[in-house]
C-alpha cells in the first residue's frame, strides 16, 4: 500500500493538511489522544507512519514509505539518497551561525581558529566551516544547542533560526545563514521510477495543491 | 568476546546451504549459456580499481603492502576481468563469455556499521556490440530469475550514451549540474540552476521520460534527433522488441551515472513491492572500458551484468523457495564394541561408495559410544534417516528410523 512517512513536531500540521487537501486524510494524527504511529486514511489509499523529523529520509530511502515530507535541513544534513520532487514552500527557516550578544564576533569569519561550535547539525557545520576554510571542533548536541555558549562550552553554535526568539531570549545573535530551509516532498527512487502504487500521480497532486500554499506563505 | 568486524558477518552452515542454492542455480544458467568461469585476485592494485572512473576511491577498502604500495579490496568484478581479458587472454577469439562468482568489499562513508563484504555472481561478455549481445545479456538475466524461481520483477532499462547527447543542449557549465539533478531525480535542484525557461522545461523532460517503453520511444521520436540518435532509438525499439516476453519492462532515459563508464544499455533488477523492492542486480554496455587497460588502447566492447547474491537471498527467503535446513545425514554407522571400530569405518566407506551419486549420500560414524537409546534418540533429533549398527564379528544390523 501506498506509505508516506510524516514528520513529527513543526511540519506535521501543514503535511497533513496538505495531503487532506489531494484526499488522504491523516489528520486522525493530530488528535491528542492519538498514540496509534501507523493509520490509515479513511478511504484506504494510503498508509501514513509518525516519525521523527530525521527518519523521514530514512524510511523513504529504504522504501518503506514511498512518500515523504521533510525540511530541507534534515536532507541537508544526512544527505540520503531520495528523489526531491518539490519545494512545499512551508516551514519556513534558516541554519545559522550565532554567538552569545556580548562577544566580539560579527561574522563567522572572525571566530577564532580551532573554537568550538556546538551542533545538532554537525554534517552542516562541518560543511560551512569547511568552506570558509575555518578549523573547528564540532561538538555534537541533541537539543537545547543554546547553553553550549551560554555555559562556555562553545564559542558558537550552528542550530535552525525560525522567528529568533529563542536566541533572543537566550542572549544569542545570528551571523551568518548557512541556507534557508522550507518543507520538501520527497519519494523513494525506485519506485518512482517503477511507477508503483500511481506513485506519479500522487507526487503531481501534491505538488500542484502546494502552490497555492506556498504563494500565501511567501 | 571476539567479535567480526563492524560490516563483516559469519555465514553458517544454513546460510551456507541457501547460499549455495541460489550460485549453483546461476552457474548452471551461466554454463547453459556457454559462459565459462574466471577467477581473479581479491586484491587489485588501486589504480586498476579506478582507472574505469565508476569508483569512488573512498569506498575502496584500501590495504598498505610494502612492496606494492596502496592496494584495495575488489568492490567489484568486471575492472579485474577487464584488466586479465585483455593482457592475459589477448590471443583468444571473440567474442568472450565470462562469468563470475565471488565475494566483493564495499566501504559506505559515514555507514561505518554497514555491510562490507557481499557477494556478486554475474557474467562478461566481451567482444561483442550491437542488438544481439544487448539481448543475449538480458534474456540470460531472465533466464537465471526463471530457474530461481522468481516470477515478479522488473527492469528499468536505459540509453547512457542516447540520454548523454540530449543532455547536449545545455551549456557546458550547468550540464554537468544537470546531469546529476536527472541522475538523481532531484526536480528541486533542477529548478534552482541558471536555465532558460526551454531549457528548464528540455531538462524536466529528460527527468520524466520513463515509462512503458513504446510511449517512451514515441516522445523521444518527436525531439529533433540526429542521425545518431535515430539509431539508438531504433536500436533500442528493436531490443524492446525482443525482450517483449519479460514480465516488467520499464524504459527510463533519465537512468544515468554521474560518470562517463556506461556506453549503451544500462538497466537495473527490481524484485516486486512485496519482497521489499530491492535492487537484485545491474548492468550495461562499456565499450571504453577494455581499451583503458589495453596496451595499445584498443578499443574491445564490452557488456555484463550482475546479481546481488545477499538481495536475491533475501527475496527467495521471503517467497519460500530456499532450503529450511542444512541436508539430513542418511546415515548413522555404530560400533557396537571397541572391536568393531575399523569395521565401522570400513562399512561406513562402503555406504558412501554404494549410491550412484556418492558425493549425495551423507554417513556419519557415531563418535558419542553411548548407550544404543541415547544414540537413536540423538539420531532422531539430527534427522538421520537409518542406524547401522556393527558387534565385534563385523555383522550389521540395519534399523531405519521412521
Amino acid at each position: 500500500m501506498l506509505t508516506v512517512a510524516l514528520p513529527k513536531g513543526a511540519l506535521l500540521k501543514d503535511s497533513i493538511r496538505l495531503l487532506q487537501s489531494v484526499g488522504l486524510d491523516f489528520s486522525a494524527f493530530l488528535d491528542a489522544s492519538n498514540r496509534q504511529l501507523q493509520i490509515q486514511d479513511p478511504s484506504a489509499t494510503a498508509q501514513g507512519l509518525l516519525v521523527r523529523a530525521q527518519d523521514v529520509p530514512v524510511y523513504v530511502e529504504y522504501g518503506q514509505a514511498q512518500i515523504g515530507m521533510v525540511g530541507f535541513d534534515v536532507l541537508q544534513e544526512k544527505k540520503p539518497q531520495v528523489a526531491q520532487i518539490a519545494d512545499l514552500g512551508f516551514g519556513q527557516c534558516r541554519m545559522s551561525v550565532a554567538v552569545p550578544s556580548q562577544s566580539p564576533y560579527r561574522s563567522a569569519m572572525e571566530l577564532p581558529p580551532n573554537c568550538r561550535v556546538a551542533s545538532k547539525f554537525v554534517h552542516c557545520a562541518h560543511d560551512f566551516f569547511g568552506q570558509i576554510d575555518l578549523p573547528v571542533e564540532i561538538i555534537p548536541l541533541y537539543g537545547s544547542v543554546e547553553l553550549g555558549p551560554i555555559t562556555g562550552m562553545s564559542e558558537a553554535i550552528v542550530d535552525l533560526v525560525s522567528t529568533g526568539r529563542t536566541l533572543k531570549e537566550n542572549g544569542l545573535i545570528e551571523l551568518d545563514c548557512l541556507y534557508e530551509s522550507t518543507a520538501r516532498l520527497i519519494a523513494h527512487p525506485l519506485s518512482y521510477r517503477l511507477n508503483q502504487y500511481r506513485l506519479q500521480y500522487w507526487l503531481d497532486e501534491i505538488s500542484k495543491a502546494s502552490q497555492p500554499l506556498t504563494a500565501s506563505s511567501s | 568476546m571476539y567479535q567480526p568486524p563492524a560490516g563483516a558477518r559469519d555465514l553458517l552452515p544454513l546460510d551456507v546451504a541457501q547460499k549455495c542454492w541460489i550460485e549453483q542455480r546461476l552457474q548452471q544458467v551461466f554454463q547453459q549459456w556457454g559462459y565459462h568461469r574466471i577467477i581473479t585476485p581479491t586484491l587489485e592494485r588501486l589504480d586498476t580499481l579506478l582507472a574505469g572512473g565508476a569508483v569512488e576511491p573512498q569506498t575502496v577498502i584500501q590495504v598498505w603492502d610494502a612492496e606494492e604500495g596502496v592496494l584495495g579490496l575488489r568492490p567489484e568484478l568486471t575492472a579485474s576481468i577487464a584488466r586479465a581479458a585483455v593482457t592475459r587472454m589477448e590471443g583468444a577469439t571473440h567474442p568472450q563469455r565470462l562469468y563470475y562468482n565471488a565475494n566483493i568489499f564495499r566501504q559506505q562513508p559515514g555507514h561505518a556499521s554497514s555491510q562490507h563484504e557481499f557477494y556478486q555472481a554475474g557474467v562478461e561478455l566481451l567482444g561483442s556490440s550491437g542488438l544481439l549481445a544487448d539481448a543475449e545479456i538480458l534474456l540470460l538475466l531472465a533466464n537465471c530469475l526463471t530457474e530461481l524461481g522468481v516470477q515478479q520483477w522488473h527492469v528499468i532499462l536505459g540509453e547512457a550514451d542516447l540520454t548523454r547527447s540530449l543532455l547536449r543542449p545545455f551549456p557546458e557549465k550547468v550540464r554537468g549540474a544537470v546531469r546529476q539533478a536527472i541522475a538523481q531525480l532531484d526536480r528541486v535542484g533542477l529548478s534552482h540552476l541558471p536555465l532558460s525557461p526551454e531549457l528548464k522545461d528540455h531538462a524536466l523532460f529528460l527527468l520524466d521520460l520513463r515509462g512503458e517503453p513504446t510511449q517512451v520511444l514515441q516522445k523521444v521520436a518527436q525531439l529533433p534527433l540526429e542521425p545518431p540518435q535515430h539509431e539508438a532509438v531504433s536500436n533500442l525499439k528493436s531490443l524492446v522488441e525482443v525482450l517483449s516476453n519479460l514480465p516488467s519492462l520499464i524504459l527510463d532515459l533519465s537512468l544515468i551515472q554521474t560518470f562517463d563508464y556506461y556506453t549503451g544499455i544500462v538497466f537495473e533488477l527490481i524484485s516486486d513491492a512485496d519482497s521489499g523492492q530491492r535492487v537484485l542486480g545491474q548492468g550495461g554496455r562499456y565499450d571504453q572500458l577494455l581499451g583503458l587497460y589495453h596496451p595499445q588502447n584498443k578499443m574491445i566492447p564490452g557488456i555484463g551484468f550482475s546479481f546481488n547474491v545477499e538481495h536475491l537471498h533475501q527475496v527467495l527467503l521471503t517467497l519460500g523457495k530456499l532450503p529450511k535446513q542444512t541436508p539430513a545425514p542418511h546415515w548413522l554407522v555404530v560400533a557396537e564394541t571397541e572391536a568393531a571400530i575399523a569395521t565401522a569405518f570400513d562399512h561406513a566407506h562402503q555406504l558412501r561408495q554404494q549410491t550412484a551419486q556418492p558425493s549425495l549420500t551423507r554417513v556419519e560414524v557415531d563418535l558419542s559410544q553411548k548407550s544404543p537409546d541415547d544414540i537413536r534418540t540423538t539420531a532422531r533429533q539430527q534427522r538421520i534417516g537409518q542406524i547401522a549398527w556393527v558387534n565385534a564379528h563385523g555383522s550389521v544390523t540395519i534399523e531405519s528410523l521412521g
